[in-house]
Formats: structure tokens, C-alpha cells, sequence
């Protein structure tokens, strides 16, 4: 496993949650969408993660009709889900903040 | 949607894949449904948003070892830790219902047997059978019954994503096969009569195990 590969699968749940809570979204568009932002190292990996968030009732999936036809299982951001993402934020801006400090050698 | 009507969908999707991707999803799909204790909606339902999204990825060119990753086994297995474990009740009635159509199945071939033998004038309408023996048969044959399967799907799952010889795996399916006879022919042969005797007719055998079987049926069906 890479470096890149390596920090993402410690953010990866965090970034899943804060795209589900722009929109509800099917599993192939979120590793789209996650692919514009350049988060995505392989597709499938996203799968073992939403099924993570949905046994932690953070997100629920709910079948739907899609636009293109065929039923899709859409997810939703559940109010624990808007909890944890919004502890991820937080706990994202410490970690980045303490992170560029040492980098940049101002301590 | 109920499990089994994913599965229809999933049946009639598959065969929009290529075949190259075919082989790669049909291994996982096999290997993830041989997750016994796995709750079975659950898990037909990942698999059917799987082969969606491999559908759509194949429309871009892309193949299954892109989306899932190199090795089929390592990526099912991450899915198979993440579905949740069958609630007790649908474990309950998994158990029971295997029970019963394992002494369904059992009583039917012993049935059809002596039916047979009838025919054949080997043997007369009712045979004697000892109720103890009977009952210490049925004791035994179950943990061993269920020791067999355990065995047979873990070779299976084992075997999956290995290219084994064809010829080396019918001889491997031909030697469990004879195990698995010899085992209940030994279990049947080295049983004592004991207990109360009694005159039991073949149509007796068929009744019993038809009804064995309509109850296994019916228990499968309790969920949730």
C-alpha cells in the first residue's frame, strides 16, 4: 500500500459522510464524486465502508428510482451521521493545523 | 425488496457483464453467499449494488480488477466482515430448517428404498425397526451431517479463486462423496438394536418424511 492509500483509508469515512451530506447518492456516483476531488484509490473500496456507516447507523440506504431507470440504493445522512461528520471537521482541522505547523517548522 | 427477489434481478443483470468480469463477479458472488451466518437480505443487496456498479463501470471500459481491486478474495472478504450477522430468529430458523429437511431427505431415501424392495418382493410391507436404534442414528447423524457440510462449503470457498484441475477436483468431490456414504453406512451397520421393536411400513417412511420436508419449508419461512 502507498502513502497516499494509506492516509485516505483514515479519512475516507469522513470525506464518504460529507458527500452523502450534499445530496443523497448511489454508490457509483459517490466514487465519482469522490474521484473529481482525486480521494478515490479504488472504487470498490467505498463499499465495505458504507456498509461500516450503515451498521453504525450513521447513513441509511433507501431503494429508489433513478433518473436512468433502474432502482437504486441511495444514501442518507442519519442525525448521528451529521454528529460524526461534524466531529470529523473538527477533528480534521486540529489534525491539518497541527500537521502544516510542524511541516512548516513554526513551533 | 425481499432477498429473493434481488436475486431474480441479480440473475437477469449478470448477464449484461462481460465475461471476463463474469468469471471475477461470480466467484465473489459465490464466495460472499457462502457467508452462512450473514443476514441474507443484507447481503443481496450488496451484492446486487456491486454488480450495478461494476455494470456501469464496464460501460466505460473499465474491468472488475480496476473496481474491486487485484485480488477477488481480499476485496470479498472486506465486504463479507462488514455484513451484518443474521439476527437470532432468521439463525434459528436456518438451523431448524436444515435439520428438517436433512430428516426429511433421510426418511424419504429410506422410503424410497424399501418401496423398491417392496416392488422387487425383496421385502414385506412393514419392516422391524428398534425405536433406540432409531433414535441413536438420528442423535448421531446430525452433528456429522452438519460436520460434512461445514467441510464441503469451506473447501468451496477455498477452492473459489483457485485454478484448481478439473480432474483433481472430481477426485476430490468423488472421495468426500465416498466418505460422506461410508460414514452413514457405518453409522447404520455398527448400531445395535435396542429399545422397543416395532412394525413400520414403508409408506410410513414417505408420510413422515414428506411432512418433514413441508415443515422445513415452512420454518425457512419464519423472518423477522
Amino acid at each position: 500500500m502507498n502513502l497516499h492509500t494509506q492516509l485516505l483509508k483514515g479519512v475516507l469515512e469522513g470525506c464518504i459522510l460529507a458527500v452523502i451530506k450534499q445530496g443523497p447518492v448511489y454508490g457509483y456516483e459517490l466514487s465519482m464524486i469522490l474521484g473529481v476531488y482525486g480521494l478515490v484509490v479504488s472504487e470498490g473500496s467505498i463499499y465495505p465502508v458504507l456498509l461500516r456507516l450503515q451498521k453504525e447507523k450513521l447513513i441509511r440506504g433507501e431503494l429508489r428510482a433513478s433518473p436512468s431507470g433502474p432502482n437504486r440504493k441511495y444514501y442518507f445522512l442519519t442525525p448521528e451521521g451529521e454528529e460524526a461528520l461534524q466531529n470529523f471537521q473538527t477533528s480534521w482541522e486540529e489534525l491539518k493545523t497541527s500537521v502544516d505547523r510542524l511541516l512548516k517548522e513554526e513551533i | 425488496m425481499k432477498a429473493k427477489e434481488i436475486i431474480h434481478l441479480n440473475n437477469d443483470k449478470r448477464k449484461e457483464l462481460n465475461p471476463e468480469n463474469l468469471k471475477y463477479y461470480e466467484d465473489m458472488l459465490v464466495y460472499i453467499r457462502l457467508s452462512y451466518n450473514k443476514s441474507q437480505e443484507e447481503t443481496e443487496e450488496i451484492l446486487l449494488e456491486l454488480l450495478e456498479h461494476l455494470l456501469e463501470a464496464q460501460k466505460e471500459g473499465k474491468s472488475a480488477k480496476e473496481v474491486f481491486g487485484e485480488s477477488p478474495r481480499l476485496y470479498a472478504d472486506q465486504i463479507v466482515g462488514e455484513i451484518p450477522k443474521m439476527v437470532t430468529k432468521e439463525r434459528l430458523s436456518f438451523g431448524a430448517s436444515i435439520i428438517l429437511y436433512f430428516l426429511g431427505a433421510s426418511a424419504l431415501a429410506a422410503g424410497v428404498i424399501k418401496l423398491v424392495l417392496y416392488i422387487i418382493g425383496k421385502s414385506s410391507l412393514t419392516t422391524d425397526i428398534y425405536l433406540g436404534s432409531v433414535f441413536l442414528k438420528t442423535i448421531i447423524s446430525l452433528p456429522l451431517a452438519f460436520l460434512l457440510l461445514y467441510v464441503l462449503l469451506e473447501y468451496i470457498r477455498w477452492s473459489l479463486f483457485r485454478n484448481i484441475n478439473k480432474v483433481v477436483e472430481f477426485m476430490i468431490f468423488w472421495l468426500f462423496g465416498l466418505i460422506t456414504i461410508g460414514f452413514f453406512f457405518a453409522l447404520v451397520y455398527f448400531t445395535p438394536e435396542f429399545g422397543p421393536l416395532w412394525q413400520w411400513p414403508f409408506y410410513g417412511s414417505l408420510i413422515l418424511g414428506t411432512l418433514l420436508f413441508a415443515l422445513g419449508y415452512g420454518v425457512s419461512k419464519i423472518k423477522n
